[in-house]
């Protein structure tokens, strides 16, 4: 019997993987960023861009593909000081958005973390496995984002097709 | 399946990490030793019946090198990074 969950491939998102201290990276970018998340493995969001604190040093920027020429111009990575480093990385991953009344169960097989809202809250984000796969877990409404390197784009679809029908 | 701690995840599961190998004693000085414990430091791999200390890589994770002592008996993971500090 199929799960009740609805999949939808998003668009390819605007990704900027950020590394180096964070009071480096503050004065660099400044406005241009949400305030830095300070919890491990939990973000912020601000006007549709989210950072999350995904490693020690390391951040990852997402926000809607039509924000990223100006993201890039706020950011001028190119002209970073060399304690810092940011990297454009959109064409990097692939996102699902999975959601709907099962949506917990099915993460629940694919991925070995406890995504329950005590352990996993609003605000969390981080790597893990979804799928076997390295991934980045984040709650959406009604369900959860889970981020893929792209090239396992096809094959994902392919699990969640499967599942669903 | 082990819970490895990670120093900025917490515990997560072995499958998120990658064996790193045991941790080697001190590289000693080629010319200071003799052949035979040069030759045990190069090709000797610790495997001790009881704790040993190994590192891993939280490799689908954060990416975080950690180092931790394992009970091979066990599996029990008797000190983590940082216990010992
Ligand atoms: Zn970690």
């Amino acid at each position: 019997m199929p799960y009740d969950v609805t999949f939808t491939r998003l668009e390819t998102q605007a990704l900027y993987d950020l590394k180096g201290p964070q009071a480096a990276l503050r004065d660099w970018a400044g406005d241009a960023l949400p305030d830095f998340p300070n919890r491990p493995n939990s973000k912020t969001e601000t006007g549709g861009a989210a950072l999350m604190f995904i490693g020690p040093d390391h951040w990852i920027l997402r926000a809607e593909l039509d924000a990223e020429d100006a993201l890039e111009a706020a950011l001028r990575p190119a002209d970073a000081p060399p304690e810092i480093s940011i990297v454009r990385v959109s064409d990097t991953l692939a996102v699902f958005r999975i959601t709907g009344p099962d949506a917990v169960e099915v993460l629940a097989i694919a991925c070995p973390m406890d995504l329950h809202e005590s352990c996993f809250g609003a605000d969390a984000a981080s790597f893990t496995e979804a799928f076997g796969l390295r991934s980045l877990v984040t709650h959406c409404k009604g369900g959860f984002d889970i981020a893929v390197e792209q090239s396992f784009g096809p094959m994902v679809a392919d699990y969640l097709t499967r599942i669903t029908t | 399946m082990m819970q490895i701690p990670c120093p900025f995840c917490g515990a997560r599961n072995e499958s998120e990490f990658s064996f790193g190998g045991p941790v080697k004693p001190p590289r000693p000085e080629p010319e200071a030793v003799s052949d035979a414990d040069w030759t045990a430091w190069l090709t000797q791999v610790p495997n001790p019946l009881g704790p040993v200390q190994e590192q891993w890589w939280h490799v689908r994770g954060c990416g975080t090198w950690l180092t931790i002592w394992r009970d091979t008996r066990s599996h029990d993971i008797v000190e983590g990074p940082g216990d010992g500090n």
